[in-house]
C-alpha cells in the first residue's frame, strides 16, 4: 500500500528523517517512531506473530516493514520490545502471546552486583541479538536508500532494572551510589556492543531507551548517574542517537539537551510546547501522540489534533509517544503521516 | 504547640496543603521526643535506627499501637506527601519503606496477638500478562503505612486469583495495577469476573498504573482510580467509607 503521504513527499523518507535529525531542511516533518509500531492487525496481514517475530529475523523484518509500507511512516524500527539483550544475558523471560509484549521477570534477577556483570563470549551470536541484526540487514537490502532504519540498544539504566531487579537496583542507588556507577559502566558495554552491531548491519539511527523516568527517579538522579554516560555514548556511535525515556521528563530535559544526542523521544504526559522550551534548541524532539487513550481508543480526528499540537509547538519528528499498543487500529496510525502532510501543506512546506 | 524535633520540623515544612498541615501537624505535635525521633529516622530511611528506636520504645513501655501511630505512621505521612509532590522519588520511598519494615518486625507480633482490627483489608496484584510491580509495591507500602492490611498477590494475576483472595481474606477492597497498554484491558476482565461470580457488590475495586487514566477506569467500571500511590491510599479510604455506608 502506498499512502497519500508517500506520494506527496519530495524527499525520500530516509533523507527526510536524517535531515531532521541533523538539523537540515526538510520538505515536511518526518514521521518516525523510534520504538515500535508493531500491531496485531499487521501480524495478521504479514503472517508474522509475537513472540516469534521478536526472535526470527525474517519474520521480524516482515512485521517491521509495515511501519513504512502500510502506515506510511518514514522509518522502520525492527526492535519492537526492550528485552532482546536481557534475554541474551540469560534473564528469566516471559515470552507471552501475539497480543502481549514479552517481558523480563524482574522479580528473579540474574545478578546482584557490578562484579557479576560479564559479557558472555557469544553475546552477539545469541538468537535474540541476531534476530535484530539479521532483520536490519534484510531491511537495509530492501529499503536502504528509501527509508531510515532505526536500530535500538538499551541504555545501562534500563538494563540494570532487568538484570538486578527494579527495587534492588533503586535501593542500591541510595545505599551505595559508587557501586551503582560501577554497575552502569559495566552494563554500558552491552549498549555499545549491540548498538555497534546494528550500525554494522546497516542501521542509520539508534534509539537508546534508558528509563530514568520522572515516575521513578529525580532529575538530579539523571544528572548524577546518566548525563555523562549519555554524553559518552553519543560520542561513541557515528550515527544519530535518539534517547527515549517514558513518563514525565520535563524536569530533566535541560540535562537531556546537553547529551549531544540528536533527538529525544518524549511521552504525551509532557506538553510539547513546554518540552520545546525545556530543551531550548539543545536537542530535537520526537513525539508525542498519546498511546493508551488517543491511538488505542480514539478516532483519526483526535489523532490529527495531537499531531497538529506537536507540530504547532515545533516538534521536529512526529511519532507515537512510545511503542504503540498492539491492538491499535491501522486507521489511527495511517492518520499520522496524512496529518503531517496536511499541516505541511497548510504551512507552505509542500 | 510547635513540633519540637528540629529535623522533623524541617521535614514538616514540605507539608503545605492546609488540611494536611492540620491533620499531620496535630498528630505529630501531641507526640514526645522519642516518637518524633522515630518519625524523623523513618523519613531519612535509617532502617537500623528505626528498628533500634522501635525496640527501645517497646522496652520502655510504649504500646505497639502508640509506636505505630505516633512514630512510624507520622513519618510515612510526610514521606507520602513528599513523594506525591515530587520532592522525593521511588528510591527514597523504598528506603523509608525498608525502615518501616524494620520497625514493623518488632510491632507485628504484638499487633497480631492483640487482635486489633485493621482499618481495612485490601488484595492487590498486577493483572494477567503483566510482570511489572514497582507501582503496585509502592501502593502496598503506602496502604500498609496508612494502617491497611494488604495481601500482595504479586504479578501476572488471573481474575480468579483476585476473587479467591477476596474470599480467603474477607477483603473489602481490590487493587489492580498494569504498566502495559496490552494488559490494561485485563482490569476490566477482573471486574467482569467479579460480576459473574457474584462478588462485585461485596468489594470496591481500584485501578492504577502508568497508562491508566480516570477515563479508562470509568469505562471499565472501576470504583476508583489513583494516579499515584498517595492517591491510592486516599481512594482506598474513601471507598471503604462508601462500602461501609452501602452495607449499613
Amino acid at each position: 500500500m502506498t499512502t497519500k503521504a508517500q506520494v506527496a513527499g519530495k524527499m525520500t523518507s530516509r533523507q527526510r528523517v536524517m535531515n531532521a535529525l541533523n538539523g537540515l531542511p526538510v520538505d515536511r516533518p518526518p514521521v518516525a517512531n523510534p520504538t515500535s509500531v508493531a500491531t496485531v492487525e499487521m501480524m495478521d496481514l504479514v503472517n508474522a506473530y509475537f513472540p516469534e517475530a521478536n526472535r526470527d529475523p525474517e519474520m521480524n523484518a516482515r512485521l517491521a516493514a509495515t511501519e513504512y509500507t502500510e502506515f506510511g511512516f518514514d522509518a522502520i524500527a525492527p526492535y519492537f520490545s526492550i528485552i532482546q539483550e536481557s534475554s541474551a544475558l540469560g534473564c528469566d523471560m516471559q515470552w507471552e502471546q501475539k497480543d502481549n509484549w514479552p517481558t523480563v521477570r524482574m522479580a528473579n534477577p540474574i545478578w546482584k552486583s557490578s562484579r557479576d556483570v560479564k559479557v558472555p563470549a557469544d553475546f552477539l551470536q545469541h538468537r535474540d541479538i541476531t534476530a535484530i541484526t539479521g532483520s536490519i540487514k534484510l531491511l537495509k537490502q530492501e529499503f536502504g536508500d528509501d527509508v531510515a532504519i532505526i536500530g535500538k540498544t538499551m541504555g545501562p539504566w534500563t538494563l540494570a532494572y532487568h538484570v538486578f531487579g527494579v527495587e534492588p537496583f533503586l535501593l542500591g542507588t541510595v545505599d551505595d551510589p559508587d557501586e551503582t556507577m560501577a554497575a552502569l559502566h559495566r552494563l554500558k558495554e552491552f549498549t555499545v556492543l549491540f548498538g555497534q552491531a546494528q550500525i554494522d548491519a546497516g542501521a542509520d539511527i539508534l534509539t537508546l531507551p534508558d528509563h530514568a523516568t520522572g515516575d521513578l527517579v529525580s532529575a538530579e538522579y539523571y544528572k548524577r548517574f546518566l548525563l555523562e554516560m549519555h554524553q559518552e555514548l553519543a560520542e561513541t556511535f557515528d550515527v544519530p542517537i535518539i534517547l527515549h525515556i517514558c513518563g514525565n521528563t520535563i524536569d530533566r530535559m535541560p540535562y537531556i539537551a546537553q547529551t549531544g544526542m540528536a533527538a529525544f523521544h518524549f511521552d504525551s504526559r509532557n506538553d510539547p510546547q513546554e518540552a520545546m522550551d525545556a530543551v531550548n534548541g539543545g536537542i530535537k524532539l520526537v513525539g508525542n501522540v498519546n498511546n493508551p487513550t488517543t491511538l488505542y481508543a480514539r478516532t483519526p480526528a483526535e489523532v490529527r489534533k495531537e499531531v497538529y499540537r506537536a507540530l504547532d509547538a515545533g516538534v521536529q519528528l512526529i511519532a507515537p509517544e512510545c511503542a504503540v499498543p498492539l491492538k491499535t487500529k491501522a486507521e489511527n496510525l495511517v492518520e499520522i503521516p496524512i496529518a503531517v502532510e496536511d499541516w505541511a501543506a497548510e504551512h507552505g512546506m509542500i | 504547640m510547635a513540633i519540637q524535633h528540629e529535623g522533623l520540623a524541617k521535614e514538616f515544612e514540605w507539608v503545605t496543603r492546609p488540611g494536611e498541615q492540620k491533620h499531620i501537624g496535630e498528630a505529630i505535635e501531641k507526640t514526645d521526643a522519642l516518637m518524633q525521633e522515630l518519625a524523623y529516622q523513618l523519613i531519612l530511611g535509617a532502617n537500623t535506627e528505626v528498628g533500634r528506636l522501635t525496640k527501645e520504645a517497646l522496652d520502655n513501655g510504649y504500646t505497639a499501637n502508640q509506636v505505630l501511630d505516633d512514630g512510624l505512621l507520622n513519618g510515612m505521612a510526610i514521606v507520602g506527601v513528599k513523594f506525591r509532590d515530587n520532592v522525593i522519588f521511588v528510591p527514597e520511598v523504598l528506603v523509608s519503606a525498608r525502615a518501616m519494615k524494620a520497625g514493623m518486625q518488632h510491632l507485628e507480633p504484638i499487633l497480631s496477638a492483640s487482635g486489633v482490627e485493621p482499618i481495612g483489608t485490601v488484595v492487590m496484584g498486577t493483572v494477567k500478562g503483566d510482570l511489572h510491580d514497582i507501582g503496585k509495591n509502592l501502593c502496598i507500602m503506602m496502604l500498609r503505612g496508612a494502617g491497611f492490611v494488604v495481601h500482595d498477590l504479586g504479578v501476572d494475576t488471573a481474575p480468579d486469583e483476585f476473587a479467591d483472595a477476596v474470599e480467603e481474606h474477607d477483603a473489602q477492597l481490590v487493587g489492580m495495577s498494569a504498566l502495559l497498554t496490552t494488559t490494561m484491558p485485563n482490569m476490566g476482565r477482573v471486574i467482569s469476573y467479579f460480576e459473574d461470580v457474584g462478588l462485585r457488590d461485596e468489594v470496591r475495586m481500584m485501578v492504577g498504573g502508568a497508562p491508566v487514566t480516570q477515563e479508562f477506569a470509568d469505562e471499565m467500571g472501576a470504583d476508583g482510580y489513583g494516579e499515584n500511590a498517595v492517591e491510592c491510599v486516599d481512594r482506598a479510604k474513601e471507598l471503604l467509607v462508601l462500602l461501609k455506608e452501602l452495607k449499613a
